[in-house]
């Protein structure tokens, strides 16, 4: 079997349904380039959701009237506790010039709170960051505590969001990619039934089934490789672009959200992969379906 | 060569079947198959070929049990078989040179060999100087002498022809039957259905008759009408 005949057989078969294989392009390359970057979307979130679940803290407020014993008690109970991680006093100097600091852009309300105002309190990390609205239970309404403040709840919603989002584009691409079989499974049966002369004069001649068979499935195969390529690149800007935006904007919440090299790569294998998956089957469903003897 | 023993093939609609068809062709032999529209003349033609199995009897093809062939020995088996139709079903897109090179191309025969074999079949049925014409650039009798190079350049054992004159005029036609002539006369088995009575009258070949499905008449040396 010569490779020379299929590359030609092939290439005809590409350039004479043209416009109905750009379609099926298309939609691979669309439904892969919304896989690709729900797959990115899901690594970068991987990635910040443990710097975040990191970053998640429970600020234990004391009352400015606290006494040394009750001072002692809740720290004689965060140190007990096998869920806390670690802790540490903020006292009231170094939380007076945190809160100066944070409030830079309000000089009116920080001009007007003197030192004293200013709750000093436990800072505390957590073994598992789930536990934080449990912990803070404990403290709050213990002598000499004031209020117990957390940020799991806020870092809770935001990765619920991003959760049902990318479930939401997955859902989506996987649509797509059922069309994109679905059209190239069109385009090809559009070839056999355009070469059926020829395919009935191979059979008459003698021609076995594969060498019937295979430039279409090699013109489905390509359809989805190339698809896939256009993905590939989309892909790639897409994470340039976001890379560029985080940087650009100081996303500041967003700085855990980082895009390895090894993240892009892994998904640009899966999205040609898939592309390539998607063209053999919906090539090999119209081969067995238009051209069976 | 080819043996039919009580074959029968019956269709729900569309195709006319045949039922209980026994006969054997030998080697190099020429027999017209005789019989109207709707015998079973082309369903017979199509058993030889194996595009079709019988429902009951046995069929020997070129030494091959048909009935029992799996479907990917088939091809192989068609290389030994040439096969001409009545509307010749050339590509047209491809010009004469490329409609033969193509049967030798799609089973897979070296380029060399091609460029080597096509000529001369293209010489032996006398379209040398055409083989870069394409075919609505040729007349019917140049058309089917295309399809019968294409059907011959794989030196077939047996050659089908169904109708081969069908769409031509008397003149042409005699052309196409001396071209056969030829063919068979190098060892090449030719079954040839036809309506022409003409041809076979004149040709005194043996004649196989279909009529309503069933073998009708089996006669060397026959004609197309009875009782000659």
């Amino acid at each position: 079997m010569s490779v020379g005949y299929f590359v030609k057989e092939t290439s005809i078969n590409l350039w004479r349904n043209r416009l109905m294989s750009l379609a099926a392009i298309f939609t691979v390359a669309i439904s892969l380039s919304l896989v690709g970057s729900a797959l990115l979307i899901k690594q970068g979130v991987a990635t910040a959701t443990s710097e975040w679940q990191g970053n998640v803290q429970l600020l234990v407020f004391l009352q400015p009237n606290i006494s040394k014993p009750e001072l002692k008690a809740v720290e004689a109970e965060l140190h007990s506790l096998s869920t806390v991680k670690g802790y540490s006093y903020v006292p009231r100097a170094q939380a007076y010039s945190d809160f100066r600091r944070l409030l830079a852009n309000q000089p009116d309300l920080v001009n007007a709170v003197p030192e004293s105002a200013v709750p000093t309190f436990f800072r505390v990390s957590l073994v598992n960051p789930a536990e934080a609205p449990a912990v803070g239970a404990i403290f709050k309404g213990q002598p000499g505590v004031d209020t117990v403040n957390d940020n799991f709840s806020a870092i809770h919603t935001i990765l619920t969001i991003s959760n049902v989002s990318q479930t939401v584009i997955l859902g989506i691409a996987l649509v797509l990619l059922v069309s994109a079989a679905i059209l190239i499974l069109n385009v090809i049966r559009v070839a056999i039934f355009s070469r059926r002369r020829e395919v009935s004069v191979m059979r008459l001649v003698g021609a076995t089934n594969v060498f019937i068979q295979v430039p279409f499935m090699l013109e489905g195969l390509i359809q989805g490789l190339l698809g896939s390529l256009i993905a590939a690149g989309v892909v790639v800007a897409v994470k340039e672009l976001i890379s560029y935006s985080i940087q650009h904007f100081s996303i500041h919440l967003l700085d855990g959200f980082v895009l390895t090299s090894h993240d892009l790569f892994f998904t640009l294998v899966v999205i040609v992969l898939i592309g390539m998956l998607v063209g053999t089957v919906g090539s090999t469903v119209a081969v067995r379906r238009f051209l069976s003897a | 060569m080819i043996r039919f023993e009580e074959v029968s093939k019956s269709y729900s609609r569309g195709s006319s079947g045949v039922s209980d068809i026994s006969f054997e062709i030998g080697r190099g032999e020429f027999v017209f198959l005789i019989g109207t529209s709707g015998s079973g003349k082309t369903t017979l033609m199509k058993l030889m070929n194996r595009e079709i199995k019988p429902d009951t009897g046995s069929i020997w093809v070129a030494g091959k049990n048909l009935v029992t062939m799996p479907s990917w020995k088939v091809p192989y088996f068609r290389r030994n078989i040439g096969v001409i139709f009545q509307d010749f079903r050339l590509l047209p897109n491809k010009s004469v040179f490329q409609n033969v090179a193509f049967a030798l191309e799609v089973i897979g025969k070296p380029r060399k060999y091609i460029h080597q074999q096509v000529p001369q079949i293209l010489k032996l049925v006398g379209l040398d100087g055409k083989s870069e014409r394409y075919p609505d650039q040729l007349s019917g009798g140049e058309q089917q002498r295309v399809a019968i190079a294409r059907a011959f350049v794989n030196r077939p054992l047996i050659l089908l022809a169904d109708e081969p004159t069908g769409n031509l005029d008397p003149d042409t036609s005699w052309g196409v039957m001396n071209l056969l002539e030829r063919i068979n006369r190098t060892g090449t088995a030719v079954v040839m259905a036809t309506h022409d009575a003409g041809i076979v009258d004149s040709m005194r070949r043996r004649v196989i008759e279909i009529d309503r499905g069933m073998l009708h008449r089996d006669q060397t040396r026959g004609v197309y009408g009875i009782g000659v």
